[in-house]
Formats: C-alpha cells, structure tokens, sequence
C-alpha cells in the first residue's frame, strides 16, 4: 500500500519538478539526471515527514514549499546547470579560467550597479560627458593636426615665404624672379613650385559661376606625388604666360558641375569668356590650395620682380629638416639680393632675409591649432579631476563595503581576487560611461559639420575613425586605472580586524584619508588653472567685442562681382558697367547706399603697397611704409556707416580727368603727420614718386578692421574708384530692412546689365564679423564649460571628502561639545581643515597657472598673460566655493548632540 | 534561524566538510546539517542542489550515481583533490573571521 503511494507520488514528484524547469530549456539527458536526483530527495523528505506523524497532505504541502524555496527553482539553478557558466559569488577556485572569472566579476559587478543606481548613473554620466568631449576634440584634433596628408612622404613637405615684422607683413610673398633664382640655387630641397589663386568666372555650364582657380609652375603636381585619375596634368610646352588654353580640374568640380561625366576630356569650359580644354581630373584628396577647382599653368619669368604675389610649396630632400631648409633659403635669398643691386639697392650684407618654413600639414590646420592644443589639453583635465573625484566616491564606497569584503576575505577571497573584482567594477563604470561618449561625441561631430566652411580646415577627416575610437578606449582605460586602482589597492589590503571594528564606525583610514585629501588638493590646483586660463579668453573676448571696427556691421549686404578679362578690356567697360550696377541697385526700393570697393573687410586676403608721403621720401636702404589699399567709390563709407571725420568723401566728380585725390584713415595721418594737418598733404598710393603718381589727401575717416577684431590696425589709404579702377569688387549695400531679402532683386540688376557676371561670396557684413569670432567664440565656450565642470566636480570632491571627515569624528566632535566646546569652536575645527586643502590646491594652482597660461598668449587679446584681477577672481572663485562646499557639512558637526553620539 | 548572509557565506564550509571523509547524497547532507546544527541551519532541496552543482562544477566534488540492490540510484558526493585544498583554506579563513568576531564581541567558546 505504502509501496504503491510513494510510487504515484515519486511520478508526481518528477512531473512538478520537469514543470519548474521548463524555463531552463535543458538537455533531456540532463533534465532527466536532475529530475531523478531531485525527486529522490523529495521522495525521502516526504517520508520523513509521514514518519513524524505528518498527514499525507501537510507533507505534500511542505515538500513542495521546500522545493520552492524564496524563488523559483530555475532561477535558482539556471547559474549552476547552463553550460559555461559560472557561479556568481567571489570566493571561486584558485585555478578558475581568467575568462570565467571576468564574467563572474562583470555579472557581481552589473549586480552591484544596479544596487546603487543614483551612485551609477552620476559617476557614468560625468564620465560619459568627459569621455564625450575629449574623443570628440580629439577627433578634430586627429583629423586636423595628425591624419597625415593624402600625398607622397607629406613629411617633406613644406610651404615657404617671407616675413616683415617690421612693415607689419606677417606673410610676403616671393615675385617671379626671386623664386627662379631660389629653385635654381637652393640645395635643400628636391623640388619646389609655385602658386597663385586667381578667381575666375566659369560659364559655359547653365548660370555663370565663380571658382577657386590656381595657376601652377612646373613640377607643382610632381612634387605632391599625386597623378591625376584622368588624362594627365601640364607638359612643358603649356606653361606659357597666360596660358589658359588647357586646365586640369578637381573632383568635385567633376562631379557637381559635369556629374562624373567618364568623357569629360577635351571637354571646353569657359573661364572668364575664354575657352579652356579640359586635360585631366585630379583625385578626390587632392586639395592644394584648399577648395581648387581648376588648375592653370603658370609661366615663371626670371626678370619679374613687379608682383610679389606667389606662394611657394617645396619637397625638402629625404634628411633634411624644416631649420636646415630654412637656413637654406636664408642664404640663398641673401646671395641673390647682395648681387642684384639693380633691383634690391638697399641690400647690405650684415642684413639677412627672413622667411618662415612651415610644415605643410601645419599650414593647412592655420589658426585653429592652438586653440585645439589648449582645448584638449583642458578636457585632459577636467578627465582628470573627475576622475579623482569618482575615486573618492569610490574610496567611500569602498570604506562602507569594508564588512562586506572582509567577510569575503574570511570566506577564502583572495586579496588580488578583491582588487580585480573591484578593478572589474571600475571598468564596467568607465566602459559605460565610453560607450555614452561615444554617442555624445557622434552627435557632438555632426554639429561640428554644421558649422560654416572653411571654419574647420580638412573637416572630411574630422570622424570617428579606428584612430579616434582608440583613442576613445584608452582615455577609457586610463580613467578606469585612475579612479579604480586607489578603491583596489585599499581593498585589497583590507585588515580583517581593523575592518571588523572601523567598519561598524563607517568612518575610514588614515591611509584612504590621505589620499581622498591629495585627490582634493590636486583638484583644486587644476580648477585654479583651468579658471584663470578661461578667465583670461573670456576677458579677451569681451575687449574683443567692444573693440570698435570703424563701421556699422547691422543691415549691410557685401557681394563679388568681377568684370572679365579681356571680354572687358579697359577701365571705361568696366566703369561703365559698375556704374550701371550702382545705379539699378540704388534705385531699389531697401536699399539706403551702395558702394563698391576692391576689398572688403572681413574677406579673406589683402592689397597692400607701398605708399609714400610726400617730403617724407625713404631715403636709399630704409623701410618704405606699407599701408592696405582699396579703391572705392563715392557711397562706399556711407553704406558701411563710417563717419568721414575731416574733409570730405570722394565724389561723381573726383573722375579719371580731375585732379587726383586720396583718402586715409587716422592712423595714416597721425603715423606721417604726428602734430600737423593731414589734409591737402599728397601722398603716393603706390609707392612711386614720379610725377602724376601724387595724389591729395582730402578726407580723414577712422581706422576699419580688416580682418579680424583683434588684428594689429594697419595703416589704411582710399582711392577713387573713378581714377584707379578695378576688374574685381565687393559691392557693399546698406538696406533699410533685413538685408538678404534683396538679394536676388540684386542678382537681377546685375544679370540685367551684363547676364554673363555672377554676384557671388554674398554675406552679410554681420555674419562676416561673427564669423571671424566664430573659433574664439567656440573656444571660449567650451573652456568655459571645462572651467565651470572643473570647479563645480572639486566643489562636490571638497565637500564629499569634508563630509566623510566629520561623518567619522562625529564622537569626537560630541565629546567637544560635552566638554564646553562651543558650536563656532567645532565649525572653525572642520573649516580649518577645508581652508587648508583648498589653500594647498589653490597655490599650487597659481603657481601651475603662471607657468601654463604662456600657451594661451597668442590666443589673448587686450590682457596680459599674468593679469592679476583675472587671477585673484578665480581665487575667489575657488575659495568661495570650496567654503560653502565645507560649511555644510560643517553646521552638521556643530549640530551634534552629545549625549546621542557617545551612547551609540 | 542563522542569519541568510552568514549561511551563505558558510555553506559552501559545510558541505566540503561533510564530503571529507566519506561520499554522500543531497538528502543525507541535508539531514546532517539539520541535526548537527541542532535544527540551527537547515538546507531544503531549492538551495543545496544549486549549491551542491556549483561546488561541483568548480571541481572541489564530484558527483557519482550509484545503483544499490533494490534501491533506486542516488547521486553520492565525494570531495577532489582540489576541493580538499580548498576546505583547508577555508577552515583557516573561518577560524580566523570567528577568533576575530569573538575577540571584538567578546563572545566565547563554550
């Protein structure tokens, strides 16, 4: 009978445990091993418990209670019975597979996490943000600065020219005859070529457009190693002067104006009404200058010394360095001008050339380098700082968890399994704050693409390449060290006894104090740095912004126009043409003035000359003053808004037949005519003092920034339009509403007048403006963010390290107060403490700062490296801030109850 | 009842000591613990057998079926050599954890 009952109900048994383990989707073979070993175990218990006098079914029930236990009894076995895995507790076998083990350790990690949420999602979430911005600058700085260029040994290349600090020319081109003289004694390099960047106008292909073109001396392709993918580049025989019969085109030109048209060769465009073959199609990389479209021969001419409009691009040979290049050149350039009296009369021979050669790759990243140097270097430590600051978090975490690993400790851990369990919690944190990152930096690069072109240079290989994703996983890496090797060590050395007793206080060591106290320290000095760093942009930012330009910027239109060569042939055409346009433009209802000029401001280049007061002739060896020098017409200043201060502005009858006049800026009078009276003075805008080259100054206007707000004011002097007329212009429209909304009536005017000349580069003078600013705006507001981020997470470090001091002197601060200790007594006692490490980080800072802010010099403006208010702000700042982080916790030490803290 | 924590932690103990000298089965091991302890610990069928297949996946046991005449087939326990060496350790760790728990509690050995 009884046989027969524990047969039914060892069946039962099986059946209730195969339904329990459904979810496992185990092997048969498996299951049925298990089921077996199970119900057998059931089987007894039940009897046991028939034994002891149970009912049949109060066994049942208990049996089955058992069997369930607090859950379920897959999840209980799902970590045991699946193949390759590995139970989740600390204490495994001494010959465990590494692999094994790191899951083991991710999965307690994951577990761990998920505890503590808030605690995860701050620390990944500062991590993500800092990861973020570092992987993205880096991306920028990979692509900009260390991608190498897409040519030949690009190592080798260089650009070269001259520079006259004291005629303030930063850069001076070479003419002809002096770059034939250099390629042909010049031993430093295997080849060199030069440039210049005409614009021309192409039609021909619907609307007339207008295009970078560069004409090219021999060997200019050769040297970059780059063969065209179509048909071929120059032969010898086309460099001939103004030899624009043939062309070699990009391509992107290819493919936006021809749509990668295969027979394109032997194509004719028109540039500038002639007609040019197409011979060849350069690559896709190819970008020499920046943004070409076509490529024309240029013929060098040995005698030519008129134009000193070339760039110049060399192949140093193999082993030989930009110094020894440059040292070459020196020489050369000396020995050329020494002989040549003819064109140089004043060369003496203790006087030497000075030309600058810069790394090609170093050219094309211009401006933005510096800022990218120092915005990287600031992510690096903001990086750091959070770091520091998690490892404390990290550290407290660790003195609250004192029991949990000492019992691990006594269940048979290791110390070096703690450590890695706590290194495996580090990596788990930093891994996913990195992968947060990376989508922040994707998202943050997409913007980057939005800004205007030209912003950024070689923007195409600003991305996220296997380069920058490395990049992205050793910051990763390094993070995961920084802030979880100090947790690990301290972990790993845990003292059962003293954990045992210390960790019921829940205050921590001396040793984890000292460091918590060092990480503050640093934080402090690096926030001063970043504080007084960012302080300094920003100062020069706002003198910056209220430097004046010399015009009103609001409501002014500026457009390209250029009249063709040879189709207009003589300034008559040209005037002809330009007075059309002025006068349909005028007429437009929104329009208040309309100008033109040669070159406007805030365009990219220049015109200056030589230009010569009268009585005030250089005398044989002496610097001529080099002045910028624009022709213009009648409404110019008034649709720029400049004020004429003195005289008058050029007028309809200041013509090609009337006597010729001039207009200078302030700068101009006051540098030639220090106490005296500048009007009626003549001067000789082109540095020639023949007769019927003078012209009389009729009108003072201020000084107009050309280029940027924060350039060096150069000397400026105006012509009359009408009696020295330009090909190429920029017409400059006041309106009296928003101003791109006369934009095609504009377009139309001109087209009506001549429907073959494109307007073209339209932009808004305030754009301009706000462009130039656009990098140090840029770069402000990111310091400026790493600034803040940097003093905010000490702020948080401060107050947490302050926090678990008094936390952990609670009892003493009790015993104080039971002794007669007042409340300021006891605040003063913490504040002491917080004074003295924000005290220590804020010197060192000041002394980091003095010694870093000299990089930044080239990026300030108006404020002196070692300006002392900016300085003394960012103290306070800091001391401010590092006072409210420890008066917190402060007021709870005096808040304490003395007899509640000693009874416990 | 022990606190769930500290039977975790010591299970593992137990078991590796209860196998030392002489192979066992899950229900046997079971009874063991509850009578030993005095009812003090006790293991039902949805922690042991986790436990028991843990401890032998990491080869400190090893499981055996045995058939015996007119019985159906169990599953005996036995300790290996690497769980030996590791029931030594652990009989170390834990002696150490308890002469410090006592030192600070000041609870003694009867």
């Amino acid at each position: 009978m009884r046989d027969a009952h524990s047969e039914a109900s060892s069946h039962d048994w099986r059946a209730q445990i195969a339904e329990r383990l459904t979810s496992l989707r185990l092997a048969p073979a498996e299951e049925a091993d298990l089921a077996d070993e199970l119900s057998q175990h059931l089987e007894d218990r039940f009897r046991e418990l028939r034994i002891r006098g149970m009912s049949d079914q109060d066994a049942r029930r208990v049996v089955l209670e058992e069997l369930d236990g607090d859950g379920s009894l897959a999840s209980t076995l799902r970590d045991v019975v699946r193949r390759g895995s590995v139970p989740a507790t600390l204490e495994t076998p001494a010959r465990g597979s590494a692999l094994g083990q790191l899951r083991q350790d991710a999965r307690y990690a994951v577990r761990t996490m998920q505890r503590s949420l808030g605690f995860t999602a701050v620390v990944v979430l500062t991590l993500a943000l800092g990861i973020g911005a570092a992987t993205t600058i880096f991306s920028v700085v990979n692509g900009v600065l260390l991608t190498p260029l897409p040519y030949r040994d690009p190592q080798q290349l260089v650009v070269f020219y001259g520079t006259s600090p004291e005629k303030q020319l930063a850069e001076v081109s070479f003419p002809s005859g002096l770059f034939v003289a250099v390629r042909e004694k010049s031993r430093a390099f295997a080849s060199m070529a030069a440039f210049d960047q005409p614009g021309y106008t192409l039609t021909g292909r619907g609307d007339p457009v207008r295009i970078d073109a560069a004409t090219v001396s021999e060997d200019f392709f050769r040297i970059f190693g780059t063969a065209p993918i179509m048909g071929r580049t120059f032969v010898a025989t086309e460099y001939r002067p103004d030899n624009i019969t043939v062309s070699v085109i990009s391509y992107g030109l290819w493919q936006r104006m021809f749509g990668g048209d295969p027979k394109i060769l032997g194509r004719v465009i028109k540039l500038n009404g002639s007609p040019s073959t197409i011979v060849g199609v350069m690559p896709r990389e190819f970008a020499m200058p920046e943004r070409t479209d076509v490529w024309l021969p240029l013929a060098l001419d040995p005698a030519a010394f008129g134009c000193w409009c070339l760039d110049m691009v060399g192949r140093m040979k193999p082993g030989i360095t930009a110094d020894q290049a440059k040292r070459d050149l020196i020489a050369t350039v000396d020995a050329f001008t020494l002989s040549r009296h003819d064109i140089f009369p004043g060369a003496k021979p203790e006087d030497h050339a000075k030309i600058i050669v810069m790394p090609l790759v170093k050219r094309i990243a211009g401006d933005i380098r510096t800022p990218l140097l120092v915005l990287i270097a600031a992510v690096g430590v903001v990086l750091l700082i959070a770091c520091a600051n998690i490892a404390n978090l990290l550290l407290a975490r660790a003195t609250a968890r004192n029991r949990e690993m000492a019992v691990r400790c006594c269940l048979g851990a290791s110390p070096g399994r703690i450590a890695t369990q706590l290194l495996t919690e580090s990596a788990m944190l930093a891994g996913t704050g990195a992968a947060l990152g990376l989508v922040f930096a994707a998202v943050a690069l997409k913007l980057l693409r939005q800004l205007p072109e030209g912003q950024i240079p070689r923007i195409d290989h600003v991305k996220l390449d296997p380069i920058v994703v490395l990049f992205a996983v050793g910051v990763t890496v390094a993070c995961a060290l920084l802030f979880g090797l100090a947790p690990a060590v301290r972990a790993a050395r845990v003292d059962l006894q003293t954990s045992l007793k210390d960790g019921s206080r829940g205050s921590s060591s001396g040793g984890a104090r000292r460091v918590s106290n060092a990480f503050v320290v640093v934080q402090f000095a690096l926030s001063l740095v970043l504080l007084a760093g960012s302080g300094l942009l920003l100062k020069s930012f706002h003198r910056l912004l209220s430097v004046d330009p010399g015009f009103r910027a609001e409501n002014v239109l500026m457009a390209r126009l250029q009249t063709p060569y040879p189709r207009y042939d003589n300034p008559q055409m040209v005037r002809s043409f330009y007075d059309r346009v002025l006068e349909r433009v005028a007429a437009l209802p929104g329009v208040r003035s309309v100008g033109l000029t040669q070159m406007a401001p805030f365009t990219r280049g220049n015109r200056q000359e030589n230009v010569i007061a009268e009585g005030q002739e250089p005398k044989p060896g002496e610097q001529v003053v080099v002045s910028n020098n624009r022709t213009i017409t009648p409404g110019f200043f008034d649709a720029m808004g400049t004020p004429i201060l003195k005289g008058r502005s050029f007028r309809a009858s200041d013509g090609p037949g009337a006597p010729r006049v001039a207009i200078v800026d302030e700068r101009f009078a006051r540098h030639h005519w220090p106490n005296g009276e500048a009007l009626g003075k003549r001067i000789s805008p082109q540095g020639d003092t023949s007769a019927g080259h003078w012209r009389t100054i009729i009108g003072i206007v201020p000084n107009m920034r050309h280029s940027s707000l924060g350039e060096d004011p150069s000397l400026q002097v105006y012509e009359s339009f009408a009696q020295q007329t330009a090909w190429a212009t920029y017409m400059i429209v006041r309106s009296t509403r928003e101003p791109r909304s006369l934009v095609s009536a504009i377009r139309a005017q001109v087209a009506a007048v001549d429907p073959e000349i494109p307007l073209y580069g339209v932009r808004t003078m305030e754009e301009a403006v706000s462009q130039s600013l656009l990098t140090r705006r840029l770069t402000n507001g990111l310091l400026a963010a790493f600034a803040t981020a940097a003093f905010l997470l000490a702020a948080i470090g401060i107050y947490g390290v302050i926090s678990i001091g008094v936390a952990g002197r609670m009892r003493e601060f009790g015993v104080r107060i039971a002794l007669g200790a007042k409340p300021g007594n006891v605040l003063q006692l913490v504040l002491k403490e917080g004074v003295w490490l924000a005290g220590a980080g804020i010197a060192l800072g000041l002394l980091g700062a003095v010694w870093v802010v000299r990089f930044l010099r080239s990026l300030l403006f108006g404020v002196s490296a070692f300006d002392v208010p900016t300085f003394v702000a960012a103290t306070i700042v800091l001391a401010f801030v590092a006072l409210v982080a420890c008066l917190i916790p402060a007021r709870r030490a005096t808040r304490v109850a003395p007899a509640v803290v000693l009874r416990e | 009842m022990l606190d769930r924590e500290l039977k975790k932690g010591s299970a593992e103990l137990l078991i590796l000591s209860l196998v030392e000298h002489e192979p066992r089965h899950g229900y046997e091991l079971s009874k063991l613990i509850d009578s030993r302890s005095n009812g003090a610990i006790r293991f039902h069928v949805a922690s042991l057998y986790p436990l028991l297949y843990r401890l032998e996946k990491r080869g400190w046991i090893e499981g055996r079926w045995v058939e015996k005449a007119g019985q159906r087939r169990r599953r005996y326990y036995r300790l290996t050599a690497e769980g030996r060496r590791v029931l030594a350790a652990q009989r170390r760790n834990w002696r150490q954890f308890v002469e410090a728990i006592a030192r600070i509690t000041g609870v003694q050995h009867a």
